[in-house]
């Protein structure tokens, strides 16, 4: 096979085939991968969940995962949030010419391990080429299928009053290594991303409280932009301890010379939970036995005041407002 | 938070609870530190007769229009790329801002850093590339660090649009409105401490303060206690950690190198005399004002905006009557609400909390 991907090879021709075999199809080997046009499946078990996202991650590869993980998590953690099993995946490439193959064989390997992790089967796709500089490396859109658990009810507009608000780890990691891995800022730090599948994670914490109110994962915007949305569908307010919100030290101190704020950089394997307070110590526990929960904590609680609003209590003691989420991300310039 | 650091907490608050002297004005003179000190709420813990008041120290809401009217015509009369910190984008020209100079299809590239522009130059060969170089201490080296990048590559189509400003000319003009200075870290960091001590001999106080919530509590309190005890000027550095008596020499060496002090424009301020940097007559070359003969504007500021008594402490965003109407970070009028560091950026966002 050629070192590098071809405009052929996105042709639907002899190479188009070769390419999908030995890089993708050989990789994602499943019952419901075939070489037919669609995949065939059997009826769900329950009602299901279904949605899509597209990656177009620069670089596509950073410490801590690669735009493959990423493609698997992302889809897997929002079906997750539903209270859904995922199930079904399917992935489409479109690939910048000249891009090695090798790399695309490093991305499919982490896809196809993220998916074994999180127990989903790939089971269609499509691969197409464009030329030079028409797109950055690889963009991959990943469309998935998950079945929801009985009785599972979680919605953004499901905050109460009297609710604990937990994350399910330390905020940030994801942004923070991207910005560091385009290396525009010159600084150097330890930091790797939290990408990660979150089924296992999410589906324990149904295990142990039968009304979680809402439960998200914190994507681009991180966990501070989920705050403000939750706040403003439920129509309530929420209220933060600034000390309790785990940041990593590396990520706060890159932080602190940018002068960005933790909560509002991408997570990707972070999940945001609202449930009634009598449950957040058991939830809480839960979360930590996943390898993806060690640093879980409750964060605030839910109040009725101040509806939209998402108010902080600093180390001080004194109440500030988290500003709601605009704008680029800039980095300070005095 | 360490024991320490509680203790230190616990005993910068009883010091400003317990305080009882005359009223007091204090500036911060940085916008980071405006954002900080919303952020932890600091305003909850000073005493009533202690005011805090923002300053000028935002490098976006000092620049004036003139400076944003001169990169638009770089932009559209000399079909120039402008390169700039993302900031400077949005805020209002006289005519317009460079957001919309860019929809009329000039060519303007954000950049993180001035290097950034040198690079973009050298992938452009074609095209003359424009950095426009606003900023403090802090920025300015970068600034420097790039033309020497330039030179060295032997770059004929990269130049700097020129808005540098130090601090210590804007410390002096603004004195009499203030009692005391929270001097700006990052800038003391690069500068060092000689020239705040000195300040002292012309009746000049202020502490160096860090960004931490318990850092600006400790400086709060340190300086509320200097005025009281006596109504001699002072100094103290209150962020040791990274803040020395020499600064970065390397960093002064660099500027020193390239730039030497002219006088400066400060919106809101007017012309503060030897308190900008601007290149030496030996870089021409790379100063895009010489290079491409760039006229004077003298651009008017937005009506009804009062910046300009803002960035003196003289007015607060929200005696603006613009402020959260027709003046939104959404839709600027004014340049402090365009930066998140802007004055009055800083009160919408924490708007309601104080
Ligand atoms: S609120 Fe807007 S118009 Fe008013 S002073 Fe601030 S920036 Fe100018």
């Amino acid at each position: 096979m050629e070192e590098k991907v071809m405009l052929v090879h996105g042709g639907g021709g002899k190479q188009t085939s070769e390419l999908i075999h030995e890089v993708f199809a050989k990789r994602f080997r499943n019952l419901y991968l075939t070489e037919d046009d669609a995949a065939i499946l059997p009826p769900p078990a329950s009602n299901i969940a279904f949605t899509t996202d597209g990656f177009i991650v620069s670089p596509w590869k950073f410490p801590g995962g690669n735009i493959g993980k990423l493609s698997i998590c992302g889809t897997v953690n929002d079906i997750s949030c539903m209270g859904a099993r995922p199930k079904y995946l399917s992935c489409a490439f479109v690939i910048e010419e000249g891009f090695p193959v090798k790399s695309l064989e490093e991305i499919a390997d982490a896809m196809a391990l993220t998916a074994r992790e999180a127990g989903v089967s790939i089971v269609a796709g499509d691969t197409k080429v464009a030329g030079h500089g028409q797109v950055d490396g690889v963009f991959i859109t990943t469309t998935g299928i998950g079945e929801r658990l009985p009785g599972a009810h979680p919605s953004g507009k499901s905050a109460r009053p009297g609710d604990a608000v937990i994350v399910s780890g330390d905020v940030g990691r994801h942004g923070c290594t991207i910005l560091l891995a385009r290396g525009e800022y010159g600084i150097d730090a330890e930091v790797t991303s939290d990408c990660a599948p979150l089924w296992g994670m999410a589906s324990s914490v149904f295990d142990v409280c039968r009304d979680v109110h809402v439960l998200r994962d914190a994507t681009r915007g991180g966990v501070g932009t989920v705050l403000h949305e939750i706040a403003g569908q439920s129509g309530v307010g929420i209220r933060l301890d600034a000390s309790a919100v785990p940041v990593d030290p590396a990520v706060a101190g890159v932080c602190g010379m940018l002068g960005l704020e933790p909560l509002y950089l991408a997570c990707e394997g972070r999940l945001v939970i609202f449930v009634p307070k009598e449950d957040a110590e058991a939830v809480v526990a839960e979360l930590k036995k996943s390898p993806y929960g060690e640093n879980a904590a409750v964060i605030g609680e839910v109040t009725p005041d101040e509806p939209g609003r998402v108010v902080m209590t600093t180390e001080l003691g004194t109440q500030t407002v988290l500003p709601p989420p605009g704008g680029e991300l800039l980095p300070r310039i005095c | 938070m360490t024991e320490e650091g509680k203790q230190a907490v616990a005993k910068a608050r009883a010091i400003l609870e317990n305080y009882k002297g005359k009223k007091l004005r204090i500036m911060e003179v940085c916008g980071t530190h405006t954002h900080a000190i919303f952020k932890a709420g600091l305003r909850q813990l000073m005493p009533e007769n202690v005011e805090l008041i923002s300053g000028p120290g935002c490098p976006v809401c000092v620049t004036p229009a003139d400076f944003i009217d001169e990169a638009v015509w770089l932009a559209t009369e000399k079909n120039a790329v402008i390169t700039t910190f993302g900031d400077l984008v949005r805020v209002p020209g006289s005519e317009m801002s460079l957001a919309g100079a860019r929809s009329e299809g000039a060519d303007i590239v954000p950049v993180y850093t001035p290097i950034d522009a040198v690079e973009y130059a050298k992938t452009h060969p074609d095209r003359e590339v424009v950095f426009l170089s606003v900023g403090f201490e802090t920025t300015t080296p970068s600034a420097c660090l790039a033309v020497q990048r330039a030179e060295k590559a032997g770059l004929k189509n990269f130049s700097i649009l020129t808005a540098n400003k130090t601090m210590d000319e804007a410390y002096r003009a603004l004195k009499d409105s203030v009692d005391a200075y929270i001097y700006p870290g990052h800038v003391c960091a690069i500068v060092g401490t000689r020239l705040t001590e000195e300040l002292t001999g012309e009746g000049i106080s202020g502490v160096v303060a860090g960004f931490t919530p318990s850092e600006l509590v400790t400086a709060a309190a340190t300086l509320v206690e200097l005025c009281s005890k006596s109504d001699e000027p002072f100094f103290r550095n209150c962020y040791p950690r990274v803040v020395t008596r020499d600064g970065s020499t390397a960093a002064k060496k660099l500027v020193e190198k390239y730039m030497e002090p002219a006088d400066a424009v400060w919106r809101g301020l007017g012309i503060i005399p030897k308190s900008g940097m601007v290149l030496r007559d030996e870089y021409a070359a790379f100063d895009a004002r010489k290079k491409f003969s760039v006229p004077s504007f003298k651009a008017k500021n937005p009506p009804g905006c009062r910046c300009g008594e803002i960035l003196q402490g003289k007015c607060k965003p929200t005696d603006c009557p613009l402020f959260g109407k027709t003046c939104t970070p959404e839709h600027p009028v004014g340049a402090c609400m365009v930066s998140q560091e802007g004055t009055c950026a800083a009160y919408y966002q924490y708007g309601g909390v104080v």
